[in-house]
């Protein structure tokens, strides 16, 4: 590192210590010079440090101190790492203390740290302890090192803990699996297939890539279009919109068949779009066709085959390009 | 001027939260503790878009993934055995990361061990400095690449050629 960004390091440094509520408050008088105190990196330590910290109004302060106790993860002590989880109720701690063991894990410090995190999500009693545990978990390998602990939240008596759980799936297979991972999308649609909570099932689902699923979780997709949820309609609709190329023909058939009988027009909306998806130009025949059925949707419609037809070969730019359309007037 | 605001911009970053990045950016770290050796152009003046790194030991070091964050990493191995010197153009070992964005992340060049195998980490190790594929010596290459066009904006203003590196030193920002 250059000589001058080491200084500014350092400055920065001196900054967030006299920013910290613990040191200032142990300031001695501006004329002596503050005596420096060695201090050991210990789990009790980091944990005051956070306790305190974590009722800062400043966010920044707030991430620092968890960032420090998640990198510090690796090299504290294991046994007291555990101990202090396994003591703590206070939610916000044991989701910090529950992030530092996902961190051993993740970095391979401790493979199976993982686990106990994983048993406090399914069996603590207070629901926000259990929130609080599926949140540490989130943008991690988790889904891969949990087993079947995805679907079991679904079951969870606790609305908060079963969303928590879906918006673990949604980030994990958007941001470390990028939707290149067939079994990661597997076990999003798998826990979607077995919540009974509408709103849980359209969350994972809405926004799941699916280009890499399996042909049992499409067959599971396919199926929830059938379910009484507009909501759940909707979502499983445009999950199929991505589904792989081996499994496009039935997925297209099924929205097209769905689309005769749909009322509901947010769900007529998720077909037409997922149809585009599937097929981009040759979709606009099938969607020619479906115009007539109901003049309620032909501008949507409109929207689409003029988007479609302007050649344009990625999905994102043609969602792009056919909002423009929509907008011009 | 500009590049005087990124390295400002990236020392506070390092400073205020070293490993909270923004919702789609992530802090690189060296892969081990060695020496930038090249980064957009070779010494010849032709063009190379991505960051080599080298302590100079063959075999020695583990090779670390490097990003700063959970992420699945595909690993192909290409070539057995420990070389340090080079095995021919597109024989070398590689760990990437495909981003939603289209963009991919890759390490390149180092030696299988037990460790070289697919598999969702943090900062894992994925082999050892070698010099498998097109190399003259032991380093990792470490590119971030779209539709086959090196990116260098991800590493320019946070380190440069001659700069000693170790595994907490930040490389660059993708996003």
């Amino acid at each position: 590192m250059p000589r001058y960004l080491q200084g500014l390091r350092a400055l920065g440094g001196l900054t967030l210590m006299f920013a910290s509520p613990v040191v200032t408050a142990q300031s001695t008088p501006s004329t002596a010079k503050p005596a420096l105190r060695g201090e050991s990196c210990s789990v009790q330590g980091l944990m005051d440090q956070l306790r305190q910290g974590l009722g800062s109004s400043s966010k920044a302060y707030r991430d620092y101190l968890q960032a420090v106790l998640r990198e510090a993860a690796v090299s504290l002590p294991s046994g007291e790492l555990h101990a202090a989880f396994d003591r703590e109720t206070d939610p916000a701690m044991v989701e910090q203390l529950a992030a530092a063991l996902v961190a051993r894990s993740e970095r391979e410090a401790e493979k199976d740290a993982i686990q106990a995190v994983a048993r406090r999500a399914l069996e603590d009693r207070d629901p926000s302890v259990r929130a609080a545990t599926v949140r540490a978990m989130r943008r991690t390998g988790a889904l891969e090192k949990t087993g079947d602990m995805y679907e079991r939240l679904m079951r969870d008596g606790s609305p908060e803990v079963r969303m928590e759980a879906a918006k673990n799936l949604v980030e994990d297979n958007a941001h470390v699996y990028s939707g290149y991972h067939g079994p990661a999308t597997d076990t999003a649609v798998n826990a979607a297939a077995v919540s009974t909570d509408p709103k849980v099932t359209a969350t994972i689902l809405e926004s799941l890539d699916t280009r890499r699923m399996g042909p049992e979780a499409g067959q599971k997709l396919l199926g929830m279009l059938g379910h009484e949820s507009a909501d759940v309609r909707r979502s499983a609709a445009l999950a199929l919109g991505s589904a792989p190329a081996a499994q496009m023909g039935p997925a297209r058939e099924a929205l097209v068949g769905m689309y005769r009988g749909e009322r509901d027009v947010g769900v007529r909306k998720a077909l037409v779009q997922s149809i585009a998806e599937l097929g981009f130009a040759d979709a606009v025949p099938e969607l020619r066709k479906l115009r007539s059925m109901d003049p309620a949707m032909a501008p949507e419609i409109d929207a689409w085959i003029r988007a479609l037809e302007s050649g344009v070969q990625e999905w994102g730019l043609l969602l792009r390009e056919k909002q423009r359309l929509q907008q011009v007037r | 001027m500009r590049h005087m605001k990124k390295k400002v911009f990236a020392a506070v970053l390092a400073l205020a939260v070293p490993s909270v990045a923004a919702a789609y950016s992530y802090t690189v770290k060296s892969p081990f503790p060695g020496t930038v050796t090249a980064t957009t152009y070779y010494s010849s003046g032709s063009f190379h878009g991505a960051l080599d790194i080298s302590s100079g030991r063959c075999n020695y070091w583990g090779v670390e993934t490097g990003v700063m964050a959970s992420l699945s990493w595909n690993v192909t191995i290409r070539t057995s055995g420990v070389y340090c010197n080079g095995t021919g153009s597109g024989t070398q070992n590689e760990a990437k990361h495909a981003f939603a964005n289209g963009r991919t992340f890759r390490l390149w060049h180092f030696i299988k061990t037990s460790d070289s195998y697919d598999r969702t980490c943090n900062r894992c190790q994925v082999g050892n400095e070698g010099g498998t594929g097109n190399a003259t010596g032991p380093h990792v290459h470490v590119q971030y690449d779209q539709s086959g066009s090196n990116l260098t904006g991800w590493y320019s203003g946070y380190t440069t050629k001659g700069e000693a590196v170790d595994r907490s030193e930040t490389i660059g920002v993708i996003e």
